[in-house]
């Protein structure tokens, strides 16, 4: 069946918005759109395009009459190129570590704290994009550190991690860096500018 | 129609410039300009700001400063509460002390339509004045904000764009050219206007028509705001586009090769957009850096002057 929307009188975007509400609700494959401007007709069969309709146009009495059907073979082979990008993943979360502790006060809980902020961070999925660890936060990235095997898992898994060149001279560990890539400012600014969601702790 | 004149109108009605010049001294002339229109976005507070960044601009196009302002407000009063009104106020001032501007008065009327705007009186030195048509050939064009707000508008209108698109389209709505005028006030900026209703092309072509060059544009080179590609290909064009089409069509060349969606950004209706500056080519890079440096990041430049053509070029 033919569904029909009667969009005279309506100027833009309101018979593009009809058009996409029929046909993403109700999964028109035959849809025929009556519309009276010249930027409706355009408007509408662009919609209609950009959904893999073919699209016919008809003019009479002042009006167009927009006859769309929907190319198959077009839809179906959209519909698998969708599924073969894996993850399409649009968002990009940048974790920014300034410190060996969660939170202040008592320091012994706040290490612990850490740890397990760090363990339970792989629940964010694939929206988490990159860890940097900068002032005191680079303790977790050397060879004694209890994060350690964590961190590696989660470099393991393709999350990027960045460590402050500075911060590990600083504090004379440059050498026992065990995870990561050290980094320096221009870089960790760059990546907050990319990154969608930065959380600082 | 015939428009009274006298000696001291150095830019009026026959110039179809951004704003009209009338000089006082011979070290002083003033610039006039009003523009008012229904809002565009949702939050009246910047719908204020964007009604009064779009009005300054005109002053910073002719190259001069923004003094004095007045109001216009037209308001649905028995159906609007007055504090929708003190937000779109309050958002204007906020523009008009940020240019540096005195509000010295305004007129409201009861109208079933809301609408706000200002009439803006600016400064400038009657040798400094930058008009459209003073085009050089080799003249490079830079513009300042990126193109599509129209667009992203109809977007927002059909309630199909996102949170992040509307504040981020708002914000540059609502920036100033203030900063782009004070910038390009050092370098051999031949000619100026900004981007509003007409689009990027017709412009263009009121820089073009009796100036005796072309100009020809590097489609790559546009900034346009991403989505505004995306609703494009959805079919979201104004219907202002469309008209700005039909009426430059004629002396517009694109290439068949052009992307559809930037054709439609090409005579998209701007609202409160750039400056498009047109530049002494060998200063061109140094003004592009220094318009980045001052956090204008889109800009670019997107073509030049010719002398060989005498309409507009769009290429790749």
């Amino acid at each position: 069946m033919i569904k029909e929307i009667d969009a005279r009188g309506l100027s833009c975007p309101e018979p593009v918005l009809q058009t996409k509400n029929i046909v993403e609700k109700e999964h028109a494959e035959r849809i025929r759109v009556i519309v009276d401007n010249e930027a409706a007709r355009q408007n509408v069969t662009r919609f209609l395009e950009s959904k893999h309709f073919e699209v016919s146009t008809k003019q009479a009495d002042k009006a167009f009459y927009l006859t769309g059907k929907i190319d198959k073979d077009m839809a179906d082979s959209e519909i698998i190129k969708i599924k073969e990008q894996e993850n399409p993943c649009t968002k990009k979360i940048m974790i920014m570590v300034a410190g060996n502790r969660m939170g202040h006060g008592d320091d012994e809980l706040g290490a612990k704290l850490m740890i397990a902020f760090l363990k339970t961070l792989k629940e964010i999925g694939p929206e988490l994009w990159r860890l940097v660890f900068v002032n005191a936060g680079v303790k977790l990235t050397i060879s004694d550190s209890e994060s350690l095997p964590v961190l590696k898992d989660l470099e393991k898994d393709g999350i990027h991690i960045l460590v402050c060149g500075t911060c590990l001279a600083h504090l004379n560990i440059l050498d026992k860096k065990e995870v990561g890539e050290t980094t320096n400012m221009l870089d960790i600014v760059t990546a907050m500018q990319l990154a969608d969601k930065v959380i600082n702790i | 129609m015939e428009f009274p004149t006298d000696s001291n109108l150095i830019v009026g009605l026959k110039n179809a410039d951004d704003a009209g010049v009338y000089r006082i001294t011979k070290d002083l002339a003033i610039i006039q300009t009003l523009d008012f229109f229904t809002p565009v976005v949702d939050d009246p507070y910047m719908f204020g700001q964007i009604a009064a960044a779009n009005a300054l601009s005109d002053v910073y196009a002719m190259g001069g400063v923004p003094k004095t302002a007045m109001n216009i407000v037209c308001f649905p009063s028995k159906q609007m509460d007055l504090s929708i009104l003190r937000r779109i106020l309050e958002g204007g001032l906020v523009k008009m002390k940020e240019a540096g501007v005195v509000l010295v008065g305004g007129h409201s009327v009861d109208d079933k339509e809301l609408k706000y705007g200002l009439s803006v009186t600016g400064f400038v030195h009657p040798d400094h004045i930058l008009v459209k048509k003073n085009l050089m050939p080799g003249d490079s064009l830079i513009l300042t904000k990126p193109l599509g707000t129209g667009i992203i508008n109809t977007a927002i209108k059909g309630g199909l764009a996102s949170v992040e698109t509307i504040e981020s389209v708002t914000a540059l709505m609502a920036e100033l050219n203030k900063t782009a005028a004070e910038v390009i006030n050092k370098y051999q900026v031949h000619a100026c206007t900004d981007i509003t209703g007409f689009g990027l092309i017709g412009h263009l072509a009121e820089m073009v028509t009796g100036s005796g060059y072309g100009i020809e544009i590097i489609s790559d080179k546009l900034p346009i705001i991403q989505e505004a590609m995306e609703f494009a290909n959805m079919g979201l064009v104004p219907a202002g586009a469309y008209r700005n089409r039909n009426f430059r069509e004629s002396m517009t060349n694109i290439s068949p090769s052009v992307n559809r969606a930037v054709q439609d950004i090409l005579f998209d209706p701007q609202t409160s957009g750039g400056l498009l500056i047109c530049v002494e080519s060998s200063q061109a890079d140094s003004l592009l850096l220094e318009l980045k440096e001052k956090g204008m990041n889109s800009a670019a430049i997107i073509g030049t002057v010719s002398p060989d053509v005498d309409d507009i070029i769009i290429v790749n």
